[in-house]
């Protein structure tokens, strides 16, 4: 029996959903607006949609775990996000974790 | 851009009225700087054709709003267990109170057509959409209230965090006698047709011919009639399927239905041999009456005498045959209780 091709999209997306979270507050302890930010995750590798991610910010800040700030910059009014004290505690303990799981699965597969 | 206005209208009017703005504004400030530096990197304006694909590759103006909405449940992942569990139950027993209520009235009413039936069945399924309506209805208030107010709401994960081992259903393995436990299917239909069983009874006293057919109109016109006994022996079996039913609706309801207590059993045998035996013993054997002695003795005293004589004994039978059983049953059951404690020590 061949699996839905939907069984596996499913599984992956489950998968990069907190991995994103992951990288997109390690990537905001440096201030960055939307577009920067999805600019620089996509030079790292990471590909993440427009619609996935500026929502994403947005409940990160409503979580306490970013700050945000409207500035001018190059004639146009930009919403630049940063990495807030809570923030970064918890980041802390989520590359911990992410460790010890990447460790984990190494030592598995 | 035109067509980039066209998307963040769009995608505005989905979005909740408070934060559109702020929201719309930021997603235009980011979509603009992407589409300056498309335009730098190929050095002039995107075709309509390039900028129609840009745009589409940003989801609908619906998902894209939907991403900024908070995840809504109509019955949410904590309560949705608890949510299946009552809608099945309240499914079950709307089931049964209407097959009762229905085939009582239809029996009292003399209405009991293959046409009356097919009526009531007809409209079950639309009770049973009005109920789960109703089930669902009062379950998506309790997860709008717990969403939005969760200090005034019990958490439900503690309800859950409260519940104890002991508590667990029985293995459905096969039992200790080698038989397979019940079901909650079997459980459930021996309920409604212990509903449908009593309701019948019930209703043959009004209707004999629910009981005897054909037999009732020749009872009624022939020079036979019934004892008093049996009325004694129809309310004792009234009572005993009563009993029975009652005990097997409170076991459905707190889950016991694979372990029915092992004394019921017994109890239920043994209220069952009184009728028996008051109708064995009946002083003189008169199960059956004539009419009208004085006229009809001497034609049919003869035929009288012989089936009483004949129930008699059917009696005695039944009653020596049940006795048996339930001696036998509660050795079982005191030998069965003499191995558990064995085993134990």
């Amino acid at each position: 029996m061949t699996l839905p091709e939907s069984t596996f999209e499913n599984l992956r997306l489950e998968l990069r959903r907190g991995c994103l979270t992951l990288a997109v507050l390690a990537q905001l302890r440096r201030e960055h607006y939307g577009y920067t930010l999805r600019k620089d995750l996509a030079d790292h590798g990471l590909l993440i949609d427009e619609s996935t991610l500026y929502p994403l910010l947005r409940r990160l800040e409503s979580q306490g775990l970013l700050t945000s700030q409207w500035r001018e910059e190059d004639k146009r009014n930009k919403r630049f996000y940063r990495l807030s004290r809570d923030g970064e505690a918890l980041l802390g303990q989520l590359l911990q974790e992410w460790q010890t799981i990447n460790a984990a699965i190494n030592r598995i597969v | 851009m035109e067509l980039l206005d066209r998307y963040l209208q769009a995608v505005r009017k989905h979005l909740p009225w408070q934060r559109q703005n702020d929201i719309i504004a930021e997603l235009r400030a980011n979509l603009e700087s992407q589409l300056e530096e498309k335009q730098e990197q190929l050095g002039r304006p995107l075709t309509p054709t390039e900028g129609e694909e840009w745009i589409r590759n940003l989801g609908s103006p619906v998902q894209m709003a939907g991403h900024y909405l908070p995840q809504q449940y109509l019955i949410g992942p904590a309560i949705y267990p608890l949510y299946l569990y009552i809608l099945r139950l309240v499914s079950m027993w709307a089931i049964i109170v209407y097959t009762v209520v229905s085939t009582v009235t239809m029996v009292l009413s003399s209405n009991a057509t293959a046409e009356a039936v097919a009526q009531a069945a007809g409209r079950l399924p639309f009770i049973l959409i009005q109920i789960a309506a109703w089930v669902t209805a009062v379950f998506a208030a309790i997860e709008y209230f717990a969403v939005r107010y969760p200090e005034k709401c019990p958490p439900i994960a503690a309800y859950y965090a409260k519940w104890s081992p002991k508590d667990l259903p029985p293995l459905e393995t096969l039992a200790a006698s080698g038989k397979k436990r019940r079901t909650y299917a079997q459980a459930v239909a021996e309920v409604i047709f212990g509903f449908v069983l009593l309701g019948w009874l019930l209703a043959v006293p009004k209707h004999p011919f629910l009981m005897f057919g054909p037999g009732a109109a020749i009872l009624h016109a022939s020079p036979f009639r019934l004892a008093p006994v049996w009325w004694t022996f129809y309310w004792w079996i009234v009572g005993l399927n009563a009993l029975e039913l009652a005990w097997k609706s409170i076991d459905l309801v707190r889950g016991a239905w694979q372990q029915p207590d092992r004394y019921r059993h017994i109890v239920v045998k043994f209220f069952g041999l009184i009728p028996v035996f008051l109708v064995a013993t009946l002083p003189g054997h008169a199960y059956v009456l004539l009419r009208h002695p004085d006229l009809d003795w001497g034609r049919y005293g003869e035929t009288l005498e012989s089936i009483n004589h004949g129930v008699h004994m059917v009696s005695l039978l039944i009653f020596a045959i049940g006795s048996l059983q339930l001696l036998w049953d509660v050795g079982k059951m005191v030998y069965q209780g003499y191995r558990d404690r064995s085993v134990v020590r």
